[in-house]
C-alpha cells in the first residue's frame, strides 16, 4: 500500500477518534447538559452567569448558554439545538407557541425599556412618554441640515430581538409606518447586540431604545455617557419568558441526546421558586444604585398593582401566562392562570 | 481643550491594559481557562489537518492525473474562504436539523476542531505542495537507487521539504487560533466550554467587560508573535548549523 | 569471466523519441566497462536501465542470469545502485547521506557506522561526518556521492559522467577512486564518459555509443586502433579532430584539421590522424601572450556551461574547442557569448589517437 493511502487511512480513523471520542465523553463521562438559548439584553447583565453559578452549585447539570437575539433563541430551538429559550417578545412566544415548539411558558421577571439619547437632549425627549419621545425625535431628524445619512440620530438593534419587536411597536404605537421610518436618512440599524448597539449609539451621541439592565451596566461601568431620558412609561414595559422546548418535535433527535425536557423543566421551576425571584430582584442593586430585574412571579401571585395589570395587558396569551392546550404536565406551576388575566 | 481629551483618553487606555495585565499576571482562572481552550482547539485542529492534507498534497505534488490544475486551483481558492461563511455552512450541518445533526456536535469542542481543521486544511494543502514540488525531482531516483521502497522514498522526499511542511503546520494553526468566525457559530461561545481567545474578546466587549478583552487581546497576540518568533529562531538555529563548521 | 548483467535487444522510447535502439550488451562481472558517446548518445538511459530505474520499452534485461521483471525490479534495485551526473544531495550531514542505503537495507548500526566510515575513507573525506553536505565543494559533494553508493557494496556500480563537472585535481582523485574500488571491492564498474583520454586509461573495455546504438565494443587499444572506421563517431567528442598530418621541415608534425586550423605536435605522424587535446591543457587569455607554447588560435565564445566551481566554454577559433576555466576567472576575465579570446596549448598536449 502506497504511503499517502496509508495516510488517508490515518487521517480517516483520527477524525473517528474525534467524533466518537465526544460522544462517548458527553454521554458517559460529562454531566447531562440543558441547553438554554437566550437574548444578548439578558445575557450582557451577567444576571445569566450569576443563576449559572447558583443553579450549577445545586442541581448536577451543566448549563450551556447560548445568547444571541431572541429571533435566533427561537430559531435554535426549532432547529432542536436548544433545551429551554429565556425571551422577551411577546408576538413571537406566541408563534412559537401556536406552531408547536414550545411548552409551560412562565413569565420570570420584567423591567422597563429606557429611551437613551445624549445629555444635552438635542430633540427634547425629556420628561415625555414614548409616543411623544419617538415624535419629537422624527421632527428632529428631519429638521437636520445633514441629510445625506452621515448624521445618525437613532440606532436600531435591527437584529429580530425582543428589543428590536420592541422598538418597532413603538413607532407603530406612536403612529409611524416602520419601513418607511426605518429608511430615514437619520435612522442606522446595528445588526447587533444591546451592548454593540449601545457602544455605537454612545459613538454617535444618538438615540437608542435599550433594556435597563443593560443601559445601567454600560452607565456604571462608564462604558457609554448616555443618559436613560424616559423610562417611566407603561409602554416600554419589558417581559422576560421562558418557555421549555417540546420534547417530541421531529428535529431534535441525535444519537446520544434527545431534549432535555425534564432538566428544562427543573430549571423553569428553579428559576420560579422564591430564592431565585429573590435573586434576581437584587440582582445588582448595591452596583448600580437601582434595580436591574424585578421578579414577577410574586407580583402576579399577589396581583401587585398597577404591575399585575401591565403584565397581564402586556404579556398575557389570550388571558393567560401559558395557555392550557400548551401546558405539559406541570400544572402546579399554573395554579393561579385562570384566563381571567 | 481637544488636546487634553486625547490625554484622557490615552490616560483611559493605559489604565485599561494595566488592570488587563494584572488580570493575566494573576492567574485568572477564567482567563486561562480560555486560553487553553484556545491552544487545545487550535492545536487539535491543526494536527487534524496535517492528517487530512499530508496526503492530498503528497498526490497533487508527486503524481500526475487528470484534473489536477482544476483540484490545485480548488484549493487555492478555499484559502480566501471567509469564515462566517463557513461557519454557516458548518452550522447548518452540525444543526440537530442538518445532516450530521445525528452526532449532537453543535456547540461542542468537536465542533470547533473539526471547523477550525476544515478552514485551515486548505492552506496546509497548498503551502506543502509547494514545499514538495520544490524539492529536486532526482532526489526520489536518488532513494529508489539507493534501495528505497515507495513509500520509504516519499517519506525522503518529505524530509527534504521538512522546513516547507513546518511552515504549513504553523501557518496552519495561525489561522486557525486566530478566527473567529467558525468558532463563534458552531461553538456557541458557551462559557467555560466553547469560548475561546477570540469569541471571548467579542463577548466581553460587547458586554462592556473592556479589561478583560484587553487582557485576552494581549495573551492572543503573545501567543502569535511568539511562534513566529520560534518559527524564525529555528529558521536561523538551521542556517547557523549549516554556515558553520560544526565541529567533527 | 561470468556475465553479471545483459542487455537483449533493448530499445527505449520517451513518448516519441527514441533513447534506445536495439542494444545489445553484456557486461562482465569485474570489469570496468566505459560507455563513450557524445551527449545525447543513450549512456545516461543505458545507465538507467542497469540501475532498474527504468523499464526498457522492448527487449530483456537481465541481472546474474535472471531476467528483470516488474515484480522483481525493487530486488534487483537492492544489487545496482546509481551516481548522477549532477550530484543529489539529502539535506542533511555526509553521515545521514552516506548511510542512507544502508538504513533502509536495514543494516544494524555498529555495521552502518563503520561502512560509512570505510567508504568516507575510500573518497578521502574521513572526519567529514557531521559537516552538512550541501554546503561541500563540488568536488567533495561528488565524492559525497561517490562514497555513499560504495558503502552499498553493490555487485554493480553505474557512474554517469563521473569527472565532468570536476576541476583537474578532483577528476584524478575520482578516477583513482574508481580504480581502487573496482580493484579492492572486485565491484563491476559502468561508467559514461565523454572525455577521450579517460576512456583510453581507466576502463578494462569500452562500448562506443552514438544516436542510442552501440557502433562497437573493445578494449581501449582494440577501439583506438580502430581509428579509421570509428573516424566519424569521434569526431563529436569534444576536442577530438580528424586531420591531415605532415612533417615540416623542423621536425615538428602540423595536422591540418579543417578550416585552416593548423595544430602543431610534438608526436611525429603522417597523413589522416585523429587527435585530441585534454581541455585541462588549454589556457584561455583575453590577449594574445607569448609563451613557449606553438598552438595559440584567436576564436569567439560560442557556448558557456556553469558546473559550479568550473566552467565550460565552447571557443570557435575555426573548429570548437572545449575549454574549462574556473569560476573565479570567469568572473574576473568577464567573459560572455561572443566574446573575442584566444587559446593557448602546447604541442606536446596533441595527443595522436
Amino acid at each position: 500500500m502506497q504511503l499517502w493511502e496509508k495516510l488517508i487511512i490515518v487521517a480517516i480513523l483520527a477524525t473517528i477518534v474525534v467524533v466518537a471520542g465526544t460522544i462517548v465523553y458527553l454521554n458517559y463521562f460529562a454531566k447531562r447538559r440543558l441547553f438554554i438559548s437566550t437574548t444578548t439584553s439578558l445575557y450582557d447583565t451577567g444576571l445569566l452567569d450569576m443563576i449559572e453559578k447558583d443553579y450549577e452549585s445545586t442541581h448536577n447539570v451543566d448549563l450551556q448558554i447560548v445568547a444571541a437575539g431572541t429571533g435566533i433563541a427561537i430559531q435554535h430551538a426549532k432547529n432542536g439545538d436548544a433545551d429551554v429559550i429565556l425571551v422577551h417578545s411577546l408576538s413571537m412566544e406566541k408563534t412559537f407557541l401556536e406552531e408547536g415548539y414550545g411548552v409551560n411558558r412562565k413569565i420570570i421577571a420584567y423591567n422597563f425599556f429606557t429611551i437613551i439619547g445624549p445629555e444635552n437632549d438635542p430633540a427634547g425627549i425629556l420628561g415625555k412618554n414614548a409616543t411623544e419621545a419617538l415624535k419629537s425625535i422624527v421632527a428632529y431628524g428631519d429638521r437636520l441640515p445633514d441629510q445625506s445619512g452621515a448624521t445618525k440620530i437613532w440606532i436600531s438593534r435591527g437584529d429580530n430581538s425582543g428589543t428590536h419587536s420592541k422598538e418597532q411597536s413603538l413607532w407603530k404605537e406612536a403612529g409611524y409606518n416602520y419601513t418607511l421610518i426605518s429608511q430615514k436618512p437619520w435612522y442606522a440599524s446595528t445588526g447587533s447586540g444591546m451592548g454593540d448597539t449601545l457602544n455605537v449609539a454612545d459613538q454617535k451621541s444618538a438615540y437608542t431604545l435599550s433594556d435597563m439592565g443593560t443601559y445601567l451596566k454600560f452607565y456604571k461601568d462608564r462604558i457609554i455617557s448616555l443618559k436613560a431620558l424616559i423610562s417611566e412609561d407603561t409602554s416600554l414595559l419589558n417581559v422576560y419568558s421562558a418557555i421549555a422546548v417540546k420534547p417530541d418535535v421531529p428535529a431534535n433527535k441525535s444519537i446520544h441526546e434527545q431534549i432535555n425536557f425534564k432538566d428544562a423543566m427543573d430549571f423553569i421551576q428553579y428559576l420560579v421558586s422564591p430564592e431565585t425571584q429573590q435573586l434576581i430582584t437584587n440582582y445588582g442593586k448595591d452596583v448600580y444604585g437601582q434595580r436591574l430585574f424585578f421578579g414577577a412571579v410574586e407580583t402576579l401571585k399577589n396581583n401587585e398593582q398597577p404591575e399585575a395589570n401591565w403584565i397581564k395587558a402586556y404579556a398575557f396569551i389570550n388571558g393567560y401566562e401559558c395557555p392550557p392546550q400548551y401546558r405539559s404536565n406541570y400544572d402546579e406551576l399554573y395554579t393561579g392562570d385562570t384566563g381571567n388575566g | 481643550m481637544s488636546f487634553t481629551l486625547v490625554i484622557l483618553a490615552m490616560v483611559d487606555i493605559l489604565e485599561g491594559i494595566i488592570k488587563a495585565l494584572q488580570l493575566i499576571v494573576s492567574g485568572d482562572p477564567t482567563l486561562y481557562g480560555i486560553l487553553y481552550r484556545s491552544l487545545l482547539f487550535s492545536g487539535s485542529a491543526a494536527v487534524l489537518a496535517t492528517l487530512w492534507g499530508t496526503p492530498i498534497a503528497m498526490l497533487l505534488s508527486l503524481k500526475d492525473f487528470r484534473g489536477k490544475t482544476i483540484i490545485k486551483g480548488f484549493f487555492n481558492t478555499l484559502i480566501g474562504i471567509p469564515t462566517v461563511v463557513l461557519g454557516l455552512v458548518l452550522f447548518l450541518i452540525f444543526s440537530k436539523s442538518g445532516p450530521l445533526g445525528f452526532l449532537g456536535l453543535l456547540y461542542t469542542p468537536a465542533a470547533i476542531i473539526l471547523g477550525e481543521a476544515v478552514l485551515v486544511t486548505p492552506i496546509l494543502i497548498s503551502i506543502m505542495t509547494s514545499a514538495i514540488e520544490a524539492v529536486d525531482p532526482e532526489i526520489v531516483n536518488l532513494a529508489k537507487t539507493l534501495g528505497a521502497s515507495e513509500s520509504q522514498t516519499a517519506i525522503a522526499v518529505l524530509k527534504e521539504a521538512l522546513n516547507g511542511v513546518l511552515l504549513s503546520n504553523i501557518a496552519s494553526f495561525n489561522r486557525a487560533i486566530a478566527e473567529l468566525g467558525v468558532a463563534l457559530l458552531v461553538g456557541g461561545n458557551i462559557a467555560g466550554s466553547t469560548d475561546i481567545l477570540t469569541t471571548a474578546i467579542s463577548r466581553y466587549t460587547a458586554r462592556g467587560d473592556l479589561d478583560l478583552a484587553v487582557a485576552l487581546g494581549i495573551l492572543l497576540m503573545i501567543i502569535i508573535f511568539g511562534i513566529n518568533m520560534i518559527v524564525i529562531a529555528t529558521r536561523k538555529l538551521r542556517w547557523l548549523s549549516i554556515l558553520g563548521k560544526s565541529p567533527q | 569471466m561470468a556475465i553479471i548483467a545483459e542487455l537483449k535487444n533493448v530499445t527505449k522510447l520517451y513518448g516519441t523519441k527514441m533513447a534506445l535502439g536495439s542494444v545489445n550488451l553484456q557486461v562482465d562481472e569485474g570489469e570496468i566497462l566505459a560507455l563513450l558517446g557524445p551527449n545525447g548518445s543513450g549512456k545516461t538511459t543505458l545507465l538507467k536501465i542497469l540501475a532498474f530505474l527504468e523499464k526498457p520499452t522492448l527487449g530483456e534485461v537481465y541481472f546474474s542470469n535472471r531476467k528483470v521483471t516488474d515484480q522483481n525490479m525493487m530486488q534487483m534495485r537492492m544489487k545496482s545502485t546509481m551516481v548522477f551526473q549532477k550530484t543529489v544531495l539529502f539535506d542533511t550531514t555526509v553521515y545521514d547521506n552516506v548511510a542512507y542505503g544502508l538504513k533502509v537495507r536495514k543494516t544494524p548500526k555498529k555495521e552502518i557506522v563503520e561502512r560509512v566510515g570505510r567508504a568516507l575513507e575510500l573518497v578521502g573525506l574521513e572526519g567529514f561526518n557531521k559537516r552538512h553536505a550541501k554546503k561541500l565543494s563540488g568536488g567533495e559533494q561528488q565524492r559525497v556521492a561517490l562514497a555513499r553508493a560504495i558503502a552499498l557494496k553493490t555487485k554493480l556500480l553505474l557512474l554517469d559522467e563521473p569527472t565532468a563537472n570536476l576541476d583537474p585535481k578532483n577528476a584524478a582523485l575520482v578516477e583513482e577512486i574508481i580504480a581502487t574500488v573496482n580493484r579492492e571491492l572486485k565491484t563491476t564498474i559502468v561508467m559514461a564518459t565523454h572525455n577521450m583520454f579517460q576512456a583510453k586509461n581507466l576502463p578494462n573495455r569500452i562500448a562506443l555509443m552514438n544516436y542510442g546504438r552501440i557502433s562497437e565494443t573493445g578494449t581501449p587499444k582494440e577501439i583506438f586502433g580502430k581509428l579509421s572506421k570509428n573516424l566519424v563517431s569521434f569526431a563529436s567528442l569534444e576536442n577530438t579532430f580528424v586531420g591531415k598530418a605532415k612533417i615540416t621541415e623542423n621536425g615538428t608534425t602540423l595536422i591540418d584539421i579543417g578550416n585552416n586550423v593548423e595544430v602543431a605536435a610534438t608526436s611525429k605522424c603522417q597523413g589522416k590522424v585523429s587527435v585530441f587535446i585534454s581541455p585541462e591543457d588549454i589556457i584561455l587569455s583575453r590577449t594574445h601572450f607569448v609563451s613557449s607554447a606553438r598552438n595559440v588560435f584567436k576564436g569567439k565564445i560560442v557556448e558557456i556551461s556553469n558546473f559550479g566551481s568550473v566552467v565550460r566554454l565552447k571557443v570557435d577559433v575555426g573548429k570548437p574547442f572545449t575549454v574549462q576555466i574556473t569560476k573565479r576567472s570567469f568572473n574576473e576575465m568577464k567573459l560572455n557569448l561572443n566574446s573575442e579570446v584566444y587559446i593557448t596549448f602546447k604541442a606536446s598536449s596533441v595527443q595522436i589517437l
